[in-house]
């Protein structure tokens, strides 16, 4: 369990403390769709959760590494989001030519599951889990 | 008379996301302005490009066919391809291994 500032500068600090994790057994494919998801939901995080905060609200982001999969969970101390009803507004193919719209579409594909709860302490989990 | 096209390389390094994508594509932009034929995005020193990175080459891309220019896309690491293929920006983008494969491809068609 690792904190992170609420600021966009301090995602080469999410990935190279995610990059000490690696193991020869996960899949290089797995574990780059893995990077690249961390790095979309701890953006997201910054941009959109923690979008009126200062960078001192930190985002807590744990790596689990079990045998057949592993489990990402970022918290925030953003407004409660229905992940789900956004899930279902992001159109089947995001249009090739579009811009942005690709963050979380990009977190939906690679997930094999995925969850955005409401904890404790006015937090936010997002969930992703991913098998090898 | 063959007239050799006017090519410039845009070499982007370390991680392209949010806040370097503004920049990136102004640089791209400059390129068109000046009158480049063709732009070649040579992402060898890139190790991390996210969703932000890739909107910004995206727009870029737009902007350089309206003013009747090429892009290209070179050198691309196993991260960038697994984002590219995520996106299926693989089918949009032109992808060369690297920057001898674009020249030979490119240059040397007369």
């Amino acid at each position: 369990m690792r904190q992170f500032p609420s600021d966009i500068n301090a995602l080469d600090k999410v990935l190279s403390w995610f990059e000490e994790m690696n193991r020869p057994f996960i899949p290089q494919k797995v574990w780059l769709q893995c990077q690249l998801a961390l790095a979309e939901a701890f953006t997201n995080a910054v941009r959109h959760a923690h979008k009126n905060c200062s960078p001192d609200v930190t985002v807590e982001i744990e790596v689990t590494l079990l045998p057949q999969y592993l489990e990402i969970r970022i918290w925030d101390f953003g407004l409660p989001f229905d992940l789900e009803k956004q899930l279902k507004n992001v159109p089947e193919t995001v249009n090739e030519k579009a811009e942005g719209g690709r963050g979380l579409r990009i977190l939906h594909q690679i997930a094999d599951e995925l969850s955005y709860t409401r904890t404790d302490r006015n937090r936010n989990c997002l969930l992703l889990v991913k098998h090898y | 008379m063959n007239i050799s096209p006017v090519v410039k390389v845009v070499q982007p390094s370390g991680i392209l996301d949010s806040t370097k994508a503004e920049s990136f594509r102004k640089e791209i932009l400059n390129h068109v302005e000046n009158g480049a034929d063709i732009i070649l995005i040579n992402f060898k020193n890139v190790t991390f490009m996210d969703s932000s990175g890739l909107g910004a080459l995206v727009l870029a891309l737009k902007t350089v066919r309206a003013g009747g220019s090429q892009m290209l896309v070179c050198s691309i690491n196993e991260q960038l391809k697994t984002l590219f293929e995520l996106t299926s920006m693989d089918r949009v983008f032109t992808i060369y291994a690297n920057q001898d494969d674009f020249n030979k491809a490119v240059l040397s068609k007369k």
